[in-house]
């Protein structure tokens, strides 16, 4: 991509690793003597000095949340969802002490099925507060629905995609993306998403199809090792023969996960572009280009970053996979300034303390 | 108005009602700011409520406090009396600001150690604060009924409350067998030690139950049980910050090390109670060499009962209680009938019933 052509893009990271590394350096020296506690803070800086450097048209975007507030989420999440878990979880053990087995296992799949629930509530609210802390010319984003209806589909349809071999999980993964974003709105304009899991199917169905051709694949080469002719040479016993089998075996399997990591990359890229692709706010339609070697670069580049520097690397993961994402991601449409209005809807008090007590991912 | 000899600069400024990009003066004025355009003038805004954002394009840019969305950004260089009242920017956060980069480190690192200090040191305070009626209220919760298991044979049951008394053991104290056949004991809170019939019936002499027995009975002579409990919250609750790995390796490797002195307290602790009673140290010294070479620890217990104490075996312990044996007469710990009850107790009127 020329200079010329990123030029003339909706969305461009204009930061840099040095300017980032001093940030990232002190936030882990503050995260270590705090025992922890400054991972907020932390979390806080890494934001805004992203999104600063996140230039959208002709303005930069600004992280308008605070590390207080996304502590004050943790601390509120831990208080009033993870402790009483805990408590029913030790109660469930008192039951199977007392025998009532069945009764033990109805509460800790209870258990479950709420954690599950709370995950897609999570989720949902994570990206609200994302929303609703980031301004652009002053306007921020944000959804009036609190979630508790999101995780109720979170729940019944990802159960769902499970059904049937794991089929419908691609109409799980859009169907679910498409109802959290539709419930999201920036200034005056609601997001629409309108993404359908159709053209995914092609490569998803790549997942089943890559087990039944590796393992056909490694019969005709084990098969083909037992019918050669063997001759007996002197170095060459049958104990280099089961050697053969066995390495053959060994490289297959190595090959089969090297190839479903490869499929899964194939299939996500498909993913991101086709429900990015089909979101809207107002007249702006966006883009999401990374192919599957762009994320199979950032991959590779995050593995060699962290393993070259024996860890350090990882400190600059978030910077990495930020500027990819806005690098990828593009705009089309006008917007109409004079109707861009601040957004009404109520921003919420505290940050993604769900998210972080089950310690998922928002997007 | 502003007269034209007051301090200016032009900004760029959004007000968070609208998307528009205005571009007025940033007028300084009695000790406060005024936004100036050819519509008007807005304000005054009080430089305390400025709050300093990331820059700009390398442009200082300001928000202002309960107005999210509101900023200006800077078009030129700050003319000094207005600089001086613009806020300095914000970097790591609030205190650490105020006070800079290296005294935070090291008042944090101080806190730390503190809170760590505070929370290896203060369970056996807070063991010692939590009354014993609490204590025993809480082991019956954990101990319910056994599931049923427990064995009710009646002589063997006052054979071992003969012997636990005759160990030292406090008038509270609960032994119970239970038909499990692992050779093990476990201590629960509120003085309620659980015997599994394995132990029973692989001991070869009284003199083996009557050591693990006053084992037991320093775990809760010491209330290692409920101290390693409140051990394990806090621990859980101040690494839980740290990430996941981190804290947990962190949390095991303290909890590991506390336990092992457990261990050793609840062994002398036996030593002198054997001796008070005149049982040879001979036995549980037996008993360990015995099954030294498997592992003592078994993991479905581990995981069910997650909170008991554990007994990691090691040959200094054989060791240890080897060599308490003294030069001197020992009775044995039950004549032959009360051995032949003991191991009876649960065969005695019930049958057993085993199984999760």
């Amino acid at each position: 991509m020329t200079d010329q052509d990123r030029a003339g893009r909706a969305f461009a990271f204009e930061g840099n690793w040095r300017e980032f590394a001093p940030i990232a350096f002190t936030n882990l020296l503050l995260t270590l003597v705090t025992l922890g506690v400054y991972i907020f803070w932390a979390r806080t800086r890494e934001r805004r000095y992203l999104w600063s450097r996140t230039r959208f048209i002709d303005e930069r975007l600004e992280w308008g949340g605070t590390g207080f507030e996304l502590f004050l989420g943790y601390v509120m999440a831990l208080l009033f969802l993870i402790a009483p878990i805990v408590l029913v979880q030790f109660g469930a053990q008192a039951l199977a002490i007392r025998n009532h087995v069945g009764l033990a296992g109805l509460l800790i799949f209870g258990i479950y099925i709420l954690v599950f629930y709370l995950i897609g509530v999570a989720i949902f609210r994570a990206l609200r507060y994302r929303l609703s802390r980031t301004f652009w010319r002053g306007i921020r984003g944000g959804s009036d629905d609190p979630g508790l209806a999101y995780g109720l589909s979170h729940l019944w349809k990802t159960a769902v995609g499970s059904l049937a071999l794991g089929l419908l999980i691609p109409w799980s993964m859009v169907s679910l993306w498409n109802e959290r974003w539709n419930a999201m709105s920036f200034g005056p304009f609601r997001f629409r998403s309108g993404a359908t899991s159709g053209p995914l199917m092609g490569r998803f169905l790549l997942y089943y199809l890559v087990p039944v051709v590796a393992a056909v694949g490694m019969f005709v080469v084990v098969g083909s090792f037992a019918s050669a002719p063997r001759t007996v040479s002197p170095g060459q016993g049958p104990g280099d023969f089961q050697a053969a089998v066995a390495l053959t075996i060994l490289a297959f399997y190595l090959i089969f996960f090297v190839l479903l990591g490869f499929v899964a990359l194939f299939y996500y890229s498909a993913y991101f572009r086709e429900v990015v692709g089909h979101l809207e706010l107002g007249d702006l339609e966006f883009e999401f280009d990374a192919t599957t070697a762009d994320w199979f670069k950032l991959i590779l580049g995050n593995f060699a970053l962290v393993i070259v520097t024996l860890g350090i690397g990882a400190l600059f993961l978030g910077y990495r996979n930020w500027s990819f994402f806005v690098r990828h991601l593009n705009a089309y449409g006008a917007l109409d300034l004079d109707s861009f209005t601040q957004s009404t809807t109520r921003a919420p008090g505290q940050g993604e303390g769900l998210l972080d007590a089950f310690d998922v991912g928002a997007f | 108005m502003s007269a034209p000899s007051d301090p200016r600069v032009p900004v760029w400024h959004f007000d968070g009602q609208s998307g528009a990009r205005r571009a007025p003066l940033l007028v300084l004025r009695d000790g406060a700011f005024f936004l100036v355009d050819e519509a008007g003038e807005e304000g005054p805004f009080d430089p305390r409520d400025l709050i300093a954002l990331d820059r700009h394009d390398d442009a200082p840019r300001y928000g202002m406090k309960k107005r999210a969305g509101w900023q200006i950004i800077l078009r030129a260089p700050a003319p000094d009396p207005i600089a001086e009242a613009l806020p300095r920017t914000a970097r790591y956060g609030g205190i650490i600001d105020r006070i800079g980069l290296w005294p935070a480190v090291i008042g944090f690192a101080a806190v730390s150690a503190l809170v760590v200090a505070g929370v290896v040191m203060s369970p056996p305070l807070i063991a010692r604060m939590i009354p014993r009626s609490s204590e025993a209220a809480m082991g019956r919760a954990m101990l319910g009924d056994l599931g049923g298991r427990a064995c009710k044979g009646a002589e063997g049951q006052r054979v071992l409350d003969q012997l636990a008394s005759r160990l030292g053991a406090r008038p509270d104290t609960r032994v119970v067998v239970v038909d499990v056949p692992i050779p093990n004991a476990v201590t629960l809170p509120g003085g309620n030690i659980v015997v599994f019939n394995g132990l029973i019936r692989q001991a070869q002499s009284p003199d083996e139950i009557a050591g693990v027995l006053a084992h037991e009975l320093g775990h809760v002579e010491n209330r290692d049980v409920l101290e390693s409990l409140v051990r394990q919250f806090g621990l859980s609750f101040v690494l839980g910050g740290l990430d996941g790995q981190v804290g947990g390796y962190t949390n095991a490797l303290l909890s590991a090390s506390y336990s092992r002195k457990a261990e050793a307290r609840a062994d002398d602790h036996a030593i002198a109670a054997l001796h008070r009673a005149g049982i040879t140290p001979a036995g549980i010294a037996g008993f360990f060499g015995r099954v030294g070479a498997q592992d003592y620890r078994v993991e479905g217990v581990g995981v069910v009962f997650g909170y008991f104490a554990s007994h990691p075996l090691s040959a200094d312990r054989q060791r240890k209680f080897t060599d308490a044996v003294g030069k001197r007469a020992y009775q044995p710990a039950l004549n032959a009938a009360d051995w032949a009850r003991l191991r009876a107790i649960c065969s005695a009127g019930q049958a057993p019933a085993l199984g999760f």
